[in-house]
């Protein structure tokens, strides 16, 4: 046996220590703080504290269509979007898009200068080569020749009004409006059943039942907030509408409803059918199975039952008939709709407009090309061959946020003001109008759409601000002056949405017989994190997980299991993809409950502008395919094992959970919690010592039941909490840092597919596995309950994330604040982060928080004022994104707090109650009608 | 180890007592001990925000555009009032990135300008007058009485503690509501 102890010359632990000792004094000698500068303002702007958090209210575009928020501003730097209250139509959420554009205003992969071919040029440049490009062609109402305007959908009155300046120095302007995301459909249907152009408003909240085919209303789009909150608003146990959704493949609103039946896109007809036999039309039998004959059945006889209080309502991807057979049936049923004038004032079609687009350019009808906000050679199909016709034009300019595909195509590249930095206005879906006001001084030599339009024009007026005070000064009459400052200070413009119209009753139209079945139809949506691909190059959407698949950095192809096990192909396998000829790939993902033959993929991914970095070669680009743009439905599909490999980026790995599901996530009819009686508070013993209570006790309650799964919260807590971006690289290793994530649950349940999201934020428990743990003490209680983690004592053992039951604690394998690839790498994206919050180290621990920095600021506000923070002052990132309120937080201490009161009622629960944890976070069960099979 | 902790708590390493050259030889001992201008006159956020604020040019110009209009000394101010480019002062005053001190609930709690600046009357060009260690600041978080005053004589630079501050400071602490227990959560001054 060898000696225990080492013997002769060598470093004994003294020595060694005593060394130690000595490099850390000499290491000292460049450990005083480096020398720091306060630059304090010449002039202060008036009402500004410096340091201190300033709100205005401002308005974004998705799709062409304005939603009201609030952005944050600290010492002149936007932060943080969030919902504005005052604004009828957003009604103070946010959605993840919002979320995310502060991000995109600091993206240094922005257009930032004016580009003529590969040389960098002036906006001067630009003018001179636009005169002359239309001064050498004298535009005659006679010629062929003549400006093509091509923009998205365009609402804002500011930008019509400048589209009309531009037609009146150009008679013959063509304008090609196509947004890729539209309603074709709809209108066409409205145009069937009323003879005219009207959208459709339903009243959500007014209604007891709703059937959806093939729609998906709470799905992402410019109109989510409304209807999310309408929803919100029938959803529990009391007064609770009855949600039927009939659907190809999952979408939110599937996974919301009650009663889902999986069905073929050319079936959805057949539901109506019986639906409107229930109410007196006869318009044949309906082809359908038993089991889903049982289900129109009994969907028809709840909206029969229902009148006045019921709506149907069809989908994007569905013919114009069953639109208009949708208003048939709603006007029978005297549903909560309102019929609305049309916000967008273009009669076309999305569809005609981008293929005119191609066919004028190719036929060289159009001598000068303006692109203004739009992306056609993405987003047309490749049988249009966009990219060569818009490079067959003799002078072509892009005005865009981002160096796009259509960019790299046009003679100049012309760089956009981010809706921040710009003045402007826009209408809601609704038409209720709001005004768009900066944040910060334009951070390059950028122009707005109107600027940029009132230069083409050579208007007299040519700044955003002058422009949208032009427009807007007729409408205020009298007092401009205080019209105006209300209209900012409020975010919205009064009585500016459209009066409903009194409209007859919609005609009964007939509805072709159902197509003979398929072998496989393609099912085709836009994205829920990148949309339509406009927001390709965010990474905050781009690792923003989607609400179903959990899929990250990509897009997926979503199978059938039957169809999946016809061609051998398993989940996350690489899928060829083959339509018409032309082969696309993707990693699968088999999803149960989903029609058979039906393929679902995403548009929005797969951009290959090579000037995009982030969103360069990101996942497939389904856009391209079909002969018509923007088809939601492609038949005639055939899917194999591909011989490449694509790798499926996910959070949350696909686990069967062998039964343990019912108590992670709990389910709940309304037969049930009736006769459920309130849990008591559970008390077992416990040998850790429970931490002492302070003034305030904060906790969160969860509804299940009325989450969407929208992820807005994600990506609220990402921006308020200076949460990194970790890469798709990092993502493959199982590294994501989103505090908040939410876990998807779908599990079979008396025939049905019982769905559900499940937030999942850190749970503060009150004895809190993490803590005893730790070496260092970096995970430690406050006297208010929080389970907080101090990051300059963190040193990174992980024992806290392997000790947590919840997995909720994130890890900084590297620096990905500061220096990694997809984290930090340009200055300016620096200014986004919250002055607020710590940007954690490599090899730091981190977690959420409960927004510690609003709990103290709403606490310090509190304590000068001499009283106790009130119940609603303090709302977490979350809660405030969140459009159906399903995240409650607040005091226990106090007994009549909104969380005190919902820890009470008969469908709370806690997560893991059996592990005694006593957690802050708790849940809401979700709710069904009834066990009914759907 | 001693050594090392010791250099490390040293006024070395702390910049403690260092006076800093600043690019306009702003004097505190004559605008506060000479002239007896409050505190809040130049520092506008004291009371309002965590930053107490470093007064615009356009504050030194309210009373410097009457007085001492050519003095040489003021001419960086001038400058800057001119052209728009502001002043660059240097720091004084330094605590590390993850701690979130606040001014205003300080005030607001009877923690007076002087506990933690020193003698800022006295002081021709400024120095940090404390250490401002971790160690530091929990001597007045884990014994607040020893500390507060009453909050009329917050900004009083000449206000010393009374004989009886030991049973008068507890009797604000208890008055004024400051939570001792809490004061030492961590979460208090880091996030």
């Amino acid at each position: 046996m060898p000696p225990l102890t080492r013997r002769g010359p060598g470093l004994d632990r003294r020595l060694l220590l005593k060394l130690a000792a000595a490099a850390a004094a000499v290491s000292t000698t460049r450990c005083s703080p480096p020398d720091d500068e306060i630059i304090p303002y010449v002039d202060m702007p008036e009402g500004m504290v410096a340091g201190e958090p300033m709100r205005f209210a401002t308005t974004l575009s998705l799709s062409g269509y304005g939603r009201g928020f609030i952005a944050i501003a600290v010492d002149g730097r936007p932060i943080k979007i969030e919902g504005n209250p005052r604004h009828p139509y957003s009604l103070g959420a946010t959605d993840v898009f919002a979320e995310a554009e502060i991000l995109s205003l600091y993206d240094p992969g922005r257009s930032s200068v004016v580009h003529h071919g590969e040389q960098i040029a002036t906006w001067e440049d630009f003018a001179a080569g636009w005169e002359q490009a239309v001064g050498a062609r004298p535009d005659d109402a006679a010629s062929d020749a003549a400006v093509g305007l091509v923009t998205g959908r365009v609402v804002s009155p500011t930008t019509l009004g400048r589209i009309e300046a531009l037609r009146r120095r150009f008679p013959a302007l063509r304008q090609y409006r196509y947004e890729p995301v539209n309603d074709d459909m709809a209108r066409a249907g409205a145009k069937l059943a009323f003879g005219r152009l009207v959208a459709a408003a339903p009243r959500w909240d007014e209604a007891d039942v709703v059937l959806t085919l093939d729609a998906d209303p709470l799905g992402h789009g410019p109109e989510q907030l409304h209807i999310a909150r309408g929803f919100a608003a029938r959803r529990g146990a009391e007064h609770r509408q009855q949600l039927h959704a009939v659907e190809p493949a999952w979408t939110l609103t599937g996974a919301a409803a009650d009663f889902r039946l999986p069905l073929a896109p050319r079936q959805m007809g057949e539901v109506a059918r019986a639906v409107a036999r229930r109410l007196g039309l006869d318009l044949g039998d309906p082809v359908l199975s038993d089991p889903q004959r049982a289900f129109a059945e009994r969907a028809a006889e709840a909206l029969a039952t229902a009148q006045g209080r019921a709506l149907a309502m069809a989908g994007d991807g569905q013919p114009p008939e069953l639109h208009a057979l949708c208003h048939w049936i709603n006007g029978r049923l005297h549903a909560p709709v309102d019929y609305l004038p049309p916000v967008d004032p273009v009669e076309a079609g999305h569809a005609d407009e981008l293929q005119a687009l191609a066919e004028d350019l190719r036929a060289g009808r159009v001598a000068a090309l303006v692109i203004v906000d739009a992306n056609p050679v993405y987003d047309a199909p490749d049988a249009l061959r966009m990219a060569e016709a818009v490079a067959a034009a003799p002078f072509s300019a892009h005005l865009g946020l981002y160096p796009d595909e259509t960019a790299q195509h046009c003679q100049w590249r012309l760089p956009l003001s981010h809706p921040l930095e710009s003045w402007g206005d826009a209408r809601a879906a609704d038409g209720t109008a709001s005004l768009v006001q900066p944040l910060i001084r334009r951070l390059y030599d950028t122009r707005t759409c109107d600027e940029f339009l009132a230069l083409l024009a050579l208007s007299a007026v040519r700044d955003a601000y002058g422009l949208t005070r032009e427009t807007w000064a007729s409408w205020a009459g009298g007092d401009f002056a205080t019209w105006w400052r209300t209209a900012l200070h409020d975010g919205v413009i009064a009585d500016s949405r459209a009066a409903p119209l009194a409209l007859s009753p919609a005609r009964p139209t007939g509805l072709p017989p159902p197509d003979a079945p398929h072998a496989l139809t393609v099912v085709l949506s836009p994205d829920p994190g990148v949309w339509d691909g406009r927001f390709a190059a965010n990474p905050w959407l781009q690792e923003c997980p989607h609400p179903l698949t959990k899929q990250v950095w990509g897009n997926a192809v979503r199978l059938a299991p039957g169809d999946a096990a016809r061609a051998g192909i398993a989940d996350e396998d690489t899928v060829d993809l083959v339509v018409n000829g032309a082969t696309l790939s993707g990693p699968a993902v088999v999803t149960e409950a989903q029609a058979d033959g039906v393929v679902a993929v995403g548009w929005g991914q797969g951009r290959f502008s090579p000037a995009m970095p982030i969103a360069h070669g990101v996942g497939t680009r389904f856009v391209g395919l079909g002969a018509r743009p923007f088809s939601r439905l492609l038949a005639g599909a055939e899917i194999k094992k591909s011989d490449r490999s694509i790798p499926f980026r996910s959070t949350q790995s696909h686990t069967r959970l062998s039964g343990r599901s019912e108590a992670l996530f709990q389910l709940a009819t309304l037969a049930e919690l009736a006769t459920s009686r309130p849990e008591r508070e559970p008390a077992p013993p416990s040998m850790l010592g429970i931490p002492p209570r302070g003034d305030y006790a904060w906790a969160m309650v969860i509804d299940t039941d009325a989450c969407i799964g929208c992820n807005a919260c994600v990506v609220a807590c990402q921006a308020e909490n200076n949460v990194p971006i970790v890469g798709p690289e990092e993502i493959s290793q199982g590294r994501d840092m989103h505090w908040l994530r939410v876990d998807v649950y779908a599990r079979p349940q008396g025939g049905a597919m019982r769905t559900g999201f499940q937030p999942v934020p850190c749970m503060h428990c009150e004895l809190a596995p993490c803590e005893p743990v730790c070496p260092v003490e970096a995970s430690v209680h406050d006297h208010e309950g929080l389970n907080v983690q101090v990051y300059n004592r963190c040193i990174g053992t992980r024992f806290c994330e392997a000790n947590c039951p919840y997995k909720v604690r994130r890890f900084n394998w590297f620096a990905y604040a500061d220096g990694q690839a997809y984290g930090d790498f340009a200055p300016a994206l620096k200014a986004q982060h919250n002055p607020d919050v710590s940007a954690r180290g490599r090899g730091v621990m981190e977690k959420c928080n409960y927004c510690l920095q609003r709990i103290s600021r709403a606490r310090r506000a509190a304590e000068k004022e001499d009283r106790q923070v009130a119940e609603g002052e303090m709302v977490t990132a979350c809660q405030a994104a969140c459009p159906t309120r399903a995240i409650h937080f607040g005091d226990l201490n106090s007994e009549t707090s909104d969380v005190s009161r919902l820890r009470r009622a008969p469908r709370h629960y806690r997560l893991l109650e059996e592990l005694n944890t006593r957690p802050r976070t708790t849940y809401l069960k979700r709710l069904y009608v009834s066990d009914a099979a759907s | 180890m001693a050594v090392t902790y010791l250099v490390w708590q040293s006024p070395y390493a702390t910049n403690q007592l260092l006076t800093r050259d600043q690019p306009v030889p702003f004097s505190h001992a004559h605008h506060v001990g000479d002239l007896g201008i409050d505190c809040r006159m130049c520092h506008t956020g004291v009371e309002k925000a965590a930053f107490a604020g470093v007064p615009s040019t356009h504050i030194c110009m309210t009373c410097h555009s009457q007085l001492w209009t050519n003095a040489a000394m003021l001419a960086p101010v001038r400058k800057s009032y001119a052209t728009g480019q502001p002043i660059r002062w240097r720091r004084v005053n330094r605590v590390p990135d993850y701690v979130f001190f606040d001014h205003s609930i300080h005030i607001a709690k009877g923690v007076g300008c002087s506990t933690c600046h020193g003698p800022v009357q006295n002081m021709a060009l400024m120095r940090a007058q404390e250490p401002l260690t971790m160690g530091w600041c929990l001597q007045c978080h884990r014994h607040p009485e020893r500390y507060v005053r009453p909050k009329d004589r917050v900004f009083d630079m000449a206000w010393q503690p009374p004989p009886d501050q030991r049973s008068e400071g507890a009797r604000l602490v208890k008055a004024y509501r400051i939570d001792a227990a809490r004061l030492t959560d961590c979460s208090t001054c880091h996030r």
